[in-house]
């Protein structure tokens, strides 16, 4: 079937992402930028990086100097009250030398500061790029695409596409506590705060899976709260988008019908919206394409067969304190909604 | 001239007079022998001693006002906090060590970070600092105690229970769990049920009232009690850092108490400070809360630098490089802290003009910190130093602060704060300049004044291997945490997947925790060890300058038997021979004196009040009333009663208990008569 | 035979007016502390009136939108009668200096009366202003800043009656005119923050 990833694939994303995260760089790595945002702040940090290691090493070398002079005990010698004119000359054009430096390096800083953060607003988009409202669960992320046409508009949980050297506005809310944006390959972050709207652009440059995760403690599981960005070709991402704004697909075999069964007849359609069905809630995330996501539970588990059985019986093991039940469901009956929701691409 | 100037201007001639008395040609006793003098003097000192004496038992713990003993138990609780804090740290380093760590759950977790955090801010920096200033202000500026002592009594039981109040709680599993900042919604009444951060919120009213009555205390004293010819520019370096830090304590506690207030009673009585729904602001509580959690880092960080100049002066034998710089340094970073509250908030919709101010702000406050680094280290070059434990911990200061505050210019920039901002990064840095800047600092001061409170020395080999394992160990726990930050690993997570390779990093900095902690144990075995076997120190084991060296190891009661008439900056090294003292203080009534803010000159002979209960009754009462406050708002009532009942016996109570009847009547004050053979004559 | 230079003091007096007593610094000090607190309180009512179109927030009715400004009658009764409460508490003042006991201990009685009214209208205060504590950002705001100054006018008139009560029992001393003329001070501070947030409380919701 067309979009549908198989349990292999799943397997070699996994071990993808293994690899990206421990490769030097990573996939949740801010100093291995992958757009402008980053990029500018990266180049601004290796200044501020170097620049102070220097002064660091310049004040220890100047400390160890100053300790060469020796002596035991010392109780008994007399104190210098009254050091030479000339040295405590010398000593105040050095302390005001060094000061007058010491300015001189903070402007320095400063000045890059400014210029880097100007010219994160400047490239500031304000139309013709993507638009994304996030907003902040605990502990999901609800995304929401936004179009001027109506039929274009769709949401989903977690996962983000994006397509490569495009500008993305996110504009970014909280639903409950105060959360965090933070995908570190491409941007700094920004604080979804209930009862605000605060906003960001990011932009890929290179495609590429980016993993961020929630940076305002948020409760419980603020631990696990992370998200995928995904960057990828505009055709990929046109189809991609294509498939979101779609109704699910209808439940064909009967292992499908019966799992569909099964999502109304407990409390999954009480959280879980699938459009196209009556379920409509949004207390938890979208399942709509929920079979064509790469990870569950934001961004924690891999999304295979096993994962989702495990995760739908039983949350609480994975996440515990998040806001989903356990399912005390038969094998045949879990079985059954796990396929009917892996159909779900 | 009206009744009032002329009793000023009485006042103020017999200050004159006396001031020029003492440059007369005047002398003490000349009409008796040396040996009558010092029998005299004996028999005067066991006259102070007397109505100076510390009342015994279980009733004198409770009454005791001396502010000797105050700080002493000041320090040893807040020692205590600080080693609970520290088995919270080692407890969450034990989780981090491995991904996906199943040691704590994520419930233990978050109430372990947040105590550890309010321990560590709360209830031990701030009170160890305080405790230092009660104990060395009033001896270094030739005092006989404290401005108010009763007062000093309040401040720590108060502190004292809101510390219990928290651990009560913390061991109880309803320990708060919202972080030492707890911002809202999480910590408001729907998303943190029960009672948990009602108490964090009651206990942050304890441990602000304690700290604005130590600094209320410190300033008092540090302008009102000192030695005549200590003027302004002679106060001690350890003095300016005490009152600049007091200063910003009353600045900044009150943001403080609004913001916890505002908390409680959204929580408890459903007011709507922070509820978007009615009009309220979770950013309100931001500004709120850093708006004194910035100064409160500078109020940890200030006294330390009281710390350092002491022992470098004294370990380096001269006089310190740049003193004018080192005061108005103190002074500005104390008012530039103050304008550095929103980088705390780079990461919220705050209009990014109005953040850079506070990037400029942010960076400017290097200025002065750089200017002392740079005069300590002009002082330490070239003298002949002496290299003991507390120069040792001085010198880590230097390595750890600098690279802790170089951290800090980098979060101090916009774009660069919001990638680091909530990481490990941060992490990193807080404890750079936080140990760095002010535990090293103190563990000197510990090493440096153990003797002048103990009358021993500690261990000086064992004081080096506390160092080496305290600083490798810090260094082990907290260098790795840049990187980790930079890696992508947010703050406040109980564990992290194996894939994020976070691993070896977080394994290597849970190893390091326990080197840290073995450094913290070899101070309490050397402690212990030293309290009975270690060397007997005389008055000045160091050679140190400044008046508490001039008094013996532990000092008296009263402190000073006869004030000292201080002469420069340095009253011990450049005291002369027949330097003048102050005669004519009551020993058989708690007297000091008090004098001139500016020049210190001679005002008033200063009642101090003895022992007294109600310190303690005030503060049941006032724990009463913001205990029983977290369950229900009518404890506001009644416990306003009930602190107006014991207030109410406070102010009736004598304050010169041991001399019930010596109370002055009228307008003349009595005259103190010495003994004849002590009076003043010509010489 | 030695000899020491001494600087005499044991002329001095025991307790002086202003600057010169500890007593003085202590309660400037805790001025000091109170005053930065009602300054972040008021910081706060500005800032939250940022998130309000209508401040107060509109009222709606069966029959009329209600204005919901606060009603000045008590505010304002309140403010001139802190005011002029300030007279006897100078004259009070002045005769500690002086050392002059009736005046003083009838003008701590008149001042302690006031003190007593003022808290009598505060009361009816917070019914003037239209909301509750807990309706909105704006009751809250509003009830905090008179409620935090009731507990001074609490404060203060038990201090002053205390005050009062000692000067009437026991002796007219030295140490206890000082704490007059630093219960003064309290008084005419008391008045001055509350003169701030009456103007604030009463008419900036009225500057349109």
């Amino acid at each position: 079937m067309m979009g549908r990833i198989s349990t292999t694939a799943r397997l070699i994303a996994t071990l993808v992402l293994a690899l990206c995260f421990a490769a030097c760089g990573g996939i949740q790595n801010a100093i291995n930028p992958a757009g402008p945002n980053a990029e500018n702040i990266s180049r601004l940090w290796w200044l501020m990086f170097y620049v102070c290691s220097i002064v660091f090493v310049l004040v220890m070398i100047a400390l160890l100097l100053a300790l060469r002079k020796r002596t035991v005990e010392a109780a008994d010698r007399v104190p210098v009250l009254e050091p030479p004119e000339e040295s405590e000359r010398r000593r105040r054009n050095v302390v005001i030398s060094l000061t007058t430096i010491t300015v001189i390096v903070l402007f320095v800083f400063l000045i890059a500061s400014y210029s880097s953060g100007r010219s994160l607003r400047l490239n500031d988009p304000t139309k013709n790029g993507l638009s994304i409202d996030l907003t902040g669960h605990q502990w999901w992320w609800e995304v929401r695409y936004n179009d001027v046409d109506a039929s274009n508009i769709f949401t989903t949980a977690n996962e983000i596409h994006i397509p490569v050297g495009v500008p993305v506005m996110f504009s970014l809310r909280g639903a409950d506590v105060i959360h965090s944006f933070w995908v570190p390959n491409l941007a700094g972050k920004k604080d979804l705060i209930p009862g605000k709207i605060n906003t960001i652009w990011l932009q890929a440059d290179k495609p590429g899976v980016y993993r961020g995760q929630c940076a305002e403690y948020c409760g419980l599981q603020h631990a696990k709260m992370a998200l995928w960005v995904v960057a990828e070709p505009q055709e990929q991402f046109n189809a991609w988008r294509q498939n979101q704004t779609q109704q699910a697909v209808s439940a064909t075999s009967d292992a499908q019908k019966r799992g569909q069964q099964v999502f109304f007849s407990t409390t999954c359609v009480m959280c879980h919206a699938i459009n196209g069905t009556p379920a409509g809630s949004n207390v938890g995330p979208n399942l709509t394409h929920v079979g064509s996501r790469h990870m569950i539970g934001a961004a924690t588990l891999v999304n295979t067969r096993e994962h989702l059985a495990q995760w739908i019986k039983d949350p609480q093991t994975f996440k515990p304190g998040n806001r989903m039940p356990q399912n005390n469901l038969s094998d045949a009956d879990l079985q059954a909604l796990v396929e009917y929701l892996q159909s779900l691409q | 001239m009206s009744h009032e100037q002329e009793q000023r201007n009485i006042s103020h001639k017999k200050a004159q007079k006396a001031q020029k008395e003492a440059h007369a040609d005047q002398g003490l006793s000349t009409t008796i022998s040396d040996e009558e003098l010092a029998e005299a003097m004996r028999q005067e000192r066991e006259e102070l001693e007397k109505t100076w004496a510390r009342p015994g038992g279980v009733w004198g713990w409770f009454t005791d006002t001396d502010h000797k003993a105050i700080a002493k138990r000041y320090i040893v609780t807040a020692f205590v906090f600080f080693l609970l804090g520290g088995i919270e740290a080692a407890l969450m380093r034990i989780q981090l060590a491995f991904p996906e760590n199943h040691f704590l759950n994520p419930d233990r977790y978050n109430q372990i970070f947040t105590t550890h955090g309010t321990t560590m801010m709360f209830l031990f920096a701030v009170p160890i600092m305080t405790a230092f200033g009660i104990y060395f202000v009033p001896l270094m500026i030739g005092a006989r105690d404290v401005a108010f002592p009763r007062l000093n009594v309040y401040g720590y039981f108060v502190y004292l229970i809101g510390g219990l109040l928290l651990y009560t709680a913390f061991f109880m599993n309803t320990g708060p769990d919202a972080g030492w900042f707890a911002y809202v919604p999480l910590s408001g009444p729907a998303y943190s049920p029960g009672k948990r951060v009602d108490i964090w919120a009651q206990m942050i009213t304890f441990t602000e009232i304690s700290a604005l009555v130590g600094a209320v205390i410190v300033i008092g004293t540090a302008f009102k009690m000192r030695a005549p010819g200590m003027s302004l520019n002679r106060i001690p370096l350890f003095v300016w850092a005490q009152v600049v830090t007091a200063f910003m304590i009353i600045f900044a506690m009150p943001a403080v108490m609004l913001a916890s207030s505002f908390l409680a009673s959204d929580r408890l009585i459903d007011t709507h400070f922070f509820n978007p729904a009615e009009g309220g602001d979770a950013i309100l509580y931001q500004h709120l809360f850093w708006f004194f959690g910035h100064p409160e880092v500078y109020i940890i960080f200030i006294p330390a630098l009281g710390f350092i100049s002491p022992i470098i002066v004294t370990f380096a034998r001269r006089k310190i490089f740049g003193y004018v710089a080192l005061v108005l340094s103190l002074i500005s970073t104390g008012f530039i802290g103050f304008g550095l509250w929103v980088h705390h908030m780079f990461a919220t919709p705050i209009p990014q003009m109005g953040q850079s101010f506070f990037t400029a702000a942010s960076m400017m406050i290097a200025i002065p910190s750089g200017v002392q680094i740079f005069c300590w280290i002009a002082t330490l070059w070239g003298s002949r130093l002496n290299i003991k434990t507390p120069l040792l911990f001085v010198l880590g200061f230097f390595a750890i602060f600098v690279l802790g505050g170089l951290t800090g210019l980098m979060l101090a920039s916009v774009p660069l704060d919001l990638q680091i901002h909530d990481t490990f990064f941060v992490v990193a840095h807080l404890h750079y300049v936080l140990i760095g800047g002010s535990v090293f600092p103190l563990f000197g001061a510990f090493y440096y004044w153990f003797p002048k409170w103990t009358g021993r020395m500690l261990s000086e080999r064992a004081g080096h291997l506390n160092f080496w394992l305290m600083f490798i160990g810090f260094n082990l726990v907290f260098f790795p945490m840049h990187q980790l930050g930079l890696n992508g690993m947010p703050r406040r997570v109980y564990t992290y997947l194996p894939e994020t390779g976070w691993g070896t990093l977080n394994l290597i900095a849970s190893i390091g925790a326990f080197v840290l902690a073995s450094g913290v144990l070899v101070f309490i075995v050397n402690a212990v060890w030293a309290l009975r076997a270690g060397i007997v120190a005389g008055d000045n084991p160091w050679g140190a300058d400044s008046l508490e060296w001039s008094i013996p190891s532990p000092p008296p009661n009263y402190n000073f038997h006869n004030i000292p008439v201080v002469q420069g900056r340095y009253p011990i090294w450049q005291a002369t021979a027949d330097a003048p003292i102050v005669r004519g203080l009551n020993t058989k009534k708690r007297e000091t004196l008090v004098t001139s803010v500016m020049d210190a000159q001679p005002e008033l002979r200063f009642d101090i009040p003895g022992p007294s209960i109600w310190p303690l009754m005030v503060a049941l009462a006032t724990a009463v009333t913001f205990i029983v406050g977290i369950f229900t708002p009518w404890a506001f009532l009644f416990g306003a009663i009930l602190a107006g009942i014991t207030l109410t016996c406070w102010f009736f109570a004598d304050p010169n208990y041991e001399n019930k009847q010596a109370r002055e009547t009228g307008q003349k004050s009595e005259h103190v008569a010495p003994r004849a053979e002590l009076q003043p004559k010509e010489v | 035979m030695s000899t020491r230079a001494v600087i005499d003091i044991s002329g001095l007096p025991h307790h002086e007016f202003d600057t010169y007593d500890p007593v003085w610094w202590g309660n400037n000090l805790l001025l000091a502390i109170e005053t930065s607190m009602f300054a972040i309180l008021i910081a706060t009512y500005f800032y939250l009136r940022q998130n309000f179109a209508l401040w107060p927030p509109p009222v709606a009715q069966l029959t009329a939108t209600l204005d919901p400004l606060p009603q000045l009658a008590y505010g304002t009764l309140n403010t001139l009668l802190l005011v002029l409460s300030c007279g006897p508490m100078i004259l009070t003042d002045k005769g500690a200096r002086q050392g002059n006991r009736g005046v003083c201990q009838i003008g701590l009685v008149i001042c302690v009366l006031c003190g007593l009214g003022a808290i009598v209208l505060r009361s009816f205060e917070f019914s003037a202003v239209y909301f509750r504590w807990d309706s909105n950002a704006y009751g809250s705001v509003v009830w905090f800043m008179l409620g935090m100054h009731m507990m001074h006018l609490l404060v203060l008139t038990t201090e002053s009656a205390l005050l009062a009560i000692w000067i009437f029992t026991r002796e007219f001393d030295m140490k206890h005119r000082v704490d007059i003329v630093t219960v003064a001070v309290y008084w005419y501070w008391v008045t001055a923050i509350w003169v701030l947030l009456y103007a604030i409380i009463y008419f900036v919701p009225r500057l349109g």
